[in-house]
């Protein structure tokens, strides 16, 4: 588990519904107003969960993917009723520029969510929701991912092995195919033979036996109930405006002005707070944590 | 009671004329610690798969197998699923999840029971068997002792009645090894559960089994107290895995109680012999130098601790040369800087001029890249450019010198350990190296197939080969070696020959210099004090 994170620390299917839901909201509007609130939710939980090292890693990528998409789109998208000037006698339209700047927003967003959601559900609780639907499937998924560091260090190791015996020792391209092609046949002769063995365990362990029920480490607590509740209803707040049209925006020709009905207000409060959960959860543990530090 | 029953049990595999079990009778009382021994492909595992329904071979069957006075073909699916738990010989290969908790909760999952329950028994497990602390962490990141350890437990978890194991420590080193039989007699102790161990090394296990079964082409030879057994079965392939103490007992034609342990053994030699000297002459190792390293540095990361911190040693040629040590401590890593498979980042890796090195990994099967033993003998001939026909008469040559000429048309992962690690062998000497290195080749090999390596190793350095092994194993060092070293804290300690270096050691050395400390000097092989014994004539 990830310790350090305490959001975290959630039941895997209130993680899910919540990411699933972020995920949704931002990946089906052009609103910028919805986009930027949730490229600011989704920064903040990545500043506090970050170390300072990670956090400068983390902008040397973003900003120039930032960059890149919010140029691409004025270079080969030119409707748009206001040029700003020609290049190669192709209008570059205001319209286009902030299109290109809302695009990035969702992606760089989208982005940052999905990393979010790789930090907090690692495979333990990945297979958790797996194994409820189907428990043989989660056995096989948890069987994989132990498959594929297996294989990669295997292969090193017989590939060393070789060298050692004066394979790879010419270094030249055609030479390294076929030692690597020796390796990976190789490779697949011990799977098969470490597969018969797996298997024998499997059966040893009633694998076959007809019965087999999910276990996860996981239970659901009531925290993990508040944060499920508070994600549907969250939604259920967002999706009128949402779905009713008061939140459609366009950029092509004109520039749409942002609504500011009772609906949309209501839409972009509920969002705000939705995206906002994982970074005051975060904060709110932290601030206990020193308290109670500051007790002892 | 009764808890396992076996009524003239024959077997024969599909397609072979000789049966692999032949006439096998045997009952089991319930919570006794049963060991099976016997050489390799005496139908050992045939007949503990045959036990365990759901792993039984396919073939022609006759007789009765009965558990807890059932018969087997009656009990169901769950009950022999959990009552019969199964270890295999390769921890690596039985472990199914990637995490530490799922594999201990795999057993129970599949047997369907409720979370909480199972939440309960495997933080039980967890616990009984001091793995509590890496509950979280994945299996891969285990040692080999944790992953069998691991093993034990998540078949433990299912709670078995009779449990079977079949070459459990093989893949171990002597101290892990030395671990798992310890926490087998406790559960054997505290849970009264029924143990049925196949095993080689029996150093550790006879003087705690109950009984010991014996094995020899299929048959049952003897189905006694281990006592009883080492006083009937003398020169038998199998009595070479019998304890030192065992062993010195028979070779002295000895009678009354039979010593197994090293406390027994010495009391065995302080009563009948008088302390005395050991005259054995040492053997001269080499001035010429073949291989040396010097103030060996190095790290496999650049943040990472270093694994070598100034490792120094210098192998003279046609010598045998042992590097012991613990495990994960950085041993291989100095075989792979030997070999020059790593750059140190500081430090010096000398071959006399010329002189080529090879490298035996740990894991022979990593070396076979073809269907036949000989098509990968072919391969490695002409990977180093010789022609077919000159390749041809090698193969000839080096089958008949290692005595593998019966498997070249073999598949080299259909044939036993110590027939593999001769064919691995065979492959790394066709590159005619002049230095030889071993990664422990005497793991997951058995009593005799060691002799017969040991054997090859000798005549190759009588023809100028030098040997530098890695290993844990310090008896097979002992009776080998020309002189031994400890590896430790990345660091080699000074090098001394085989008598002085394990008759200095007080712990890390061989039961042999337990047994006779005190009483011969510098006796540190069953070799040295059955001729120490002799010369006393009593």
């Amino acid at each position: 588990m990830n310790e350090r994170i305490a959001f975290a620390n959630f039941h895997p299917v209130s993680l899910f519904f919540y990411f699933a839901a972020v995920l949704i909201f931002t990946m089906f509007t052009q609103n910028p107003v919805l986009l930027l609130i949730s490229l600011f939710g989704a920064s903040l939980f990545a500043a506090v969960t970050s170390t300072r090292a990670q956090i400068f890693a983390d902008l040397k990528f973003y900003v120039p993917v930032f960059i890149v998409i919010s140029l691409t789109n004025p270079i080969f998208s030119h409707g748009g009723a206001t040029p700003l000037f020609f290049m190669n006698d192709n209008p570059v339209t205001l319209e286009a520029v902030l299109c290109g700047i809302d695009i990035a927003v969702m992606i760089v967003s989208v982005m940052l969510v999905c990393k979010a959601f790789s930090k907090v559900m690692e495979s333990d609780k990945l297979l958790c929701l797996f194994g409820k639907a189907a428990p043989k499937l989660a056995a096989v998924l948890s069987m994989s991912l132990r498959f594929i560091p297996l294989f990669k260090r295997k292969f090193a190791q017989i590939k060393e092995a070789q060298t050692a015996l004066g394979y790879f020792k010419s270094g030249s391209l055609s030479e390294s195919l076929m030692s690597n092609a020796r390796v990976f046949s190789a490779l697949v002769t011990w799977a098969l033979e470490n597969g018969a063995d797996t298997a024998d365990s499997l059966s040893a362990r009633g694998y076959d036996a007809g019965t087999r029920k999910s276990f996860s480490l996981f239970r659901f607590k009531k925290q993990d109930a508040v944060l499920l509740i508070l994600t549907l209803a969250l939604s259920a707040a967002v999706l009128p405006g949402f779905a009713g049209g008061s939140l459609d925006f366009d950029f092509y020709p004109y520039i749409t002005v942002p609504g500011t009905d009772g609906l949309s207000l209501i839409s972009y409060s509920a969002f705000g707070v939705l995206s906002l959960i994982p970074f005051i959860f975060e904060v709110k543990e932290a601030l206990h944590w020193k308290y109670l530090r500051s007790k002892i | 009671m009764e808890i396992l029953t076996l009524k003239n049990l024959s077997f024969t595999y599909p397609l072979e004329e000789k049966k692999a079990l032949d006439n096998v009778s045997l009952s089991v009382e319930e919570g006794e610690f049963i060991c099976l021994c016997g050489a390799s492909a005496c139908g050992k595992t045939t007949l503990m798969r045959l036990i365990k329904r759901e792993l039984a071979p396919h073939g022609t069957l006759s007789g009765d197998i009965f558990f807890c006075g059932k018969a087997q073909s009656e009990l169901s699916a769950h009950e022999s699923a959990s009552e019969i738990g199964y270890v295999l010989q390769s921890p690596e290969a039985q472990i199914v999840t990637d995490k530490v908790w799922h594999e201990l909760s795999f057993g129970l999952e599949n047997l369907g029971f409720s979370s909480d329950f199972i939440r309960l028994r495997i933080g039980e497990m967890a616990n009984y068997f001091g793995i509590a602390h890496m509950f979280g962490s994945s299996t891969a990141k285990l040692s080999g002792g944790q992953k069998q350890l691991l093993c034990l437990a998540s078949i433990m978890a299912m709670s078995p009645k009779l449990l079977l194991l079949d070459e459990p420590t093989s893949q171990l080193d002597p101290i892990a090894a030395a671990d798992f039989i310890a926490t087998l007699k406790k559960i054997n102790q505290e849970l009264g559960t029924t143990v049925i161990i196949a095993e080689h090394r029996l150093e550790d296990i006879f003087p705690i089994a109950d009984k010991v079964a014996v094995m020899e082409n299929g048959a049952l030879i003897a189905f006694d107290t281990p006592k009883n057994v080492c006083r009937k079965l003398k020169d038998r392939r199998t009595a070479l895995g019998f304890p030192v103490s065992a062993r010195i007992w028979q070779a002295l034609s000895a009678d009354g109680e039979v010593p197994l342990t090293v406390r027994e053994g010495r009391a065995f030699l302080k009563e009948n012999f008088s302390p005395r000297p050991n005259d054995i002459q040492e053997k001269r190792s080499q001035k010429d130098i073949a291989l040396s390293l010097s103030d060996i540095y190095f790290r496999y990361e650049k943040n990472s601790p270093d694994v070598l911190r100034g490792a120094s040693v210098s192998v003279g040629k046609g010598e045998i040369f042992c590097l012991l040590g613990a495990n994960g401590a950085g041993k291989t890593t100095v075989l792979r800087a030997a070999a020059g498979l790593i750059n140190p980042y500081r430090g010096k890796v000398k071959t006399a001029k010329g002189a080529k090195t090879a490298l035996l990994c740990q894991n022979v099967q990593d070396l076979f890249l073809k269907n036949t033993v000989r098509e990968d003998l072919l391969d490695i001939l002409a990977v180093h450019g010789i022609r077919k026909r000159e390749a041809e008469d090698k193969i000839i040559e080096i089958s008949n010198s290692l005595g593998i000429s019966h498997l070249l048309e073999k598949h080299p992962y259909d044939v036993s350990g110590g027939e593999a690690q001769k064919c691995a062998l065979a492959k790394v000497l066709l590159t005619e190296p002049d230095i030889l290195l071993l990664d422990e080749p005497t793991k997951a090999i058995d009593p005799a197939a060691k002799k017969e390596l040991a054997a090859i190793l000798h005549s190759l350095c009588q023809k100028g080969v030098t040997i530098f092994i890695v290993t844990h194993d310090v008896e097979f060092a002992a009776e080998n070696a020309n002189r031994c070293a400890l590896f430790f804290y990345g660091e080699i300690l000074p090098a001394s020959d085989v008598r002085t270096f394990f008759s200095a050691n007080n712990f890390y050395t061989t039961a042999a210099s337990r047994i006779s400390r005190g009483i011969f000097e510098r006796a540190v092989t069953e070799n040295d004090i059955l001729r120490l014994c002799g010369k006393e004539g009593k």
